[in-house]
């Protein structure tokens, strides 16, 4: 009797176990995106993140950190790189943003950052993962950028005035040969 | 039968080493059956030659040197018939998740498709994510590829009891419209042994739909076009009707125009040098230009029409 009782336990809670996989767990995916279109040095820069829960129960004391933007690299501006959730329901997902603006120039490869959960409030064992990473990107020197963006209104002004000449010349041509005939009175 | 039986067991003998490492090596146990039934074919077939002859027996590809290698190839060989494609690795739980658009088996050609793949690797040994492939495949056979679009290189390592997600984006193109596609998205990955697994986190039908616009410039102008075109009609049928009563109706209300003739209007002949006006002051009929009313209105009627 013993052993068969014994053995009803352990199939028990093996096909608890088993169950408890499937419906309660959480899982969280994590997507980590750089929403500019060019990366300048010395403009800002936006990062975001977004989580996932695809499971079936909520995930407990969400934590992300994002060791990829240096201090030497990277300058930030809003947001922090560090952000926790104290929960987040099972099909749902939360956002998070952090803008930063780089210090120099040149190609960056821009890694993923970490994020750690765990399924229940007794905090036994975190799981940890990582988000996608955006990869390897290029940042432009700002006088290029500047170069081909940026309104010039200064060259416009000099282009301006360099203008004048070519049209000031026909213009007073016109003009002195034209005052000639206001002044002379009409014939008698 | 006693020679046969003599000979099939001194084979046997130099085999055994080989087939115990095939047992060993797990995965490719259920093959190993497979693998005796030719090597038992073959040497039915052959019992003149040597032991050592068996090589010849395979029919392509073998050059091995070893005994060892060459009792290898023809299983592998039966293996290579069976199944070439990589298997998932059971330590490792890979899923998908639709970021764009979601919870729908319909994709939009022309706009992006955006999905992320869980990885989890639930063993004790590291795995390294080398890539992720997309294909559009015919839907009936899922083996004929009809668009790749680029492998996604990511080469990340990941830890026992850890997780990773992988972003993808593609965008269907608009000459897929309408027809649905087998969506077939794979994941390799490899372990510390160099063991190549191939995990496919979504293998189902899928459609590619016109995407809904809305005002755009070209329906705006196609409406405008027909609106104009009808007001052209309007105007033809007004012009008809018109032109339609004056026959009818109009004969007789038109009356008769009568010629009047120049009345005395108000002439400048401030141009005229002093003399001619001084003469015409003086005789109002015998101006230079002058004569009947008629024979100034034929001169003028030329110019004035």
């Amino acid at each position: 009797m013993k052993i068969i009782s014994v053995l009803l336990v352990l199939v028990a809670s093996c096909l608890s176990g088993y169950m408890a996989d499937d419906e309660g767990e959480p899982r969280l995916l994590a997507s980590k995106n750089i929403l500019n279109q060019y990366l300048v040095e010395n403009k800002d820069l936006t990062v975001e993140y977004k989580i996932f829960n695809i499971g079936g129960s909520a995930a407990q004391n969400v934590r992300l950190e994002d060791a990829g933007f240096p201090e030497a690299d990277f300058q930030l501006v809003a947001g922090n790189v560090q952000a926790t959730w104290e929960r987040i329901a099972p099909n749902t997902n939360v956002s998070h943003s952090v803008i930063v603006r780089p210090v120099s120039s040149g190609y960056y490869n821009f890694t993923a950052a970490e994020i750690s959960y765990s399924a229940g409030a007794d905090a036994k064992k975190r799981q940890v993962g990582y988000t996608s990473s955006p990869g390897e990107g290029g940042i432009v020197n700002f006088k290029e950028f500047n170069r081909r963006f940026s309104p010039h209104v200064v060259d416009w002004c000099v282009f301006a005035i360099m203008t004048l000449p070519s049209l000031g010349i026909p213009f007073l041509l016109w003009w002195s040969s034209k005052s000639k005939y206001d002044s002379k009175p009409k014939r008698s | 039968m006693k020679t046969f039986l003599g000979r099939f067991i001194l084979l046997l003998l130099l085999v055994l080493p080989t087939t115990v490492m095939i047992f060993e090596s797990g995965a490719s146990g259920k093959f190993v059956a497979l693998g005796d039934d030719s090597m038992e074919g073959e040497i039915d077939g052959e019992d003149d030659d040597d032991e050592g002859v068996v090589e010849t027996d395979d029919a392509t590809g073998d050059d091995g040197e070893q005994a060892v290698t060459e009792t290898e190839k023809p299983e592998k060989e039966e293996e290579e018939e069976v199944d070439t494609s990589l298997k998932p690795s059971q330590d490792v739980d890979a899923t998908i998740l639709f970021t764009k658009p979601v919870n729908t088996n319909d994709l939009p050609s022309g706009k992006p498709v955006r999905f992320l793949v869980g990885f989890k690797n639930n063993g004790e040994k590291d795995f390294t994510v080398s890539s992720l492939e997309t294909s559009f495949r015919y839907p009936q056979d899922y083996s004929f590829f009809i668009q790749n679009f680029t492998t996604a290189v990511y080469n990340q390592l990941v830890e026992p009891n850890k997780e990773a997600t992988f972003e993808y984006g593609f965008t269907p193109s608009e000459a897929f419209n309408s027809r649905p596609f087998g969506l077939s998205i794979l994941l390799n990955y490899k372990d510390n042994d160099g063991n190549e697994y191939q995990s496919a986190v979504f293998n189902e039908t899928i459609n590619v739909v016109e995407p809904d616009e809305g005002l755009d410039g070209e329906t705006f102008f196609l409406y405008l076009f027909l609106v104009a075109i009808v007001v052209l009609l309007g105007i033809g049928a007004q012009q008809l009707l018109t032109t339609f009563g004056k026959k009818h109706l109009g004969k007789g209300k038109a009356a008769p125009k009568v010629e009047m003739g120049t009345q005395k209007t108000d002439v400048d002949y401030s141009w005229l040098p002093q003399e001619t006006l001084q003469e015409i002051n003086k005789s109002p009929k015998g101006s230079p230009r002058g004569g009947s009313p008629r024979k100034r209105k034929s001169k003028r009627g030329s110019g004035e029409e």
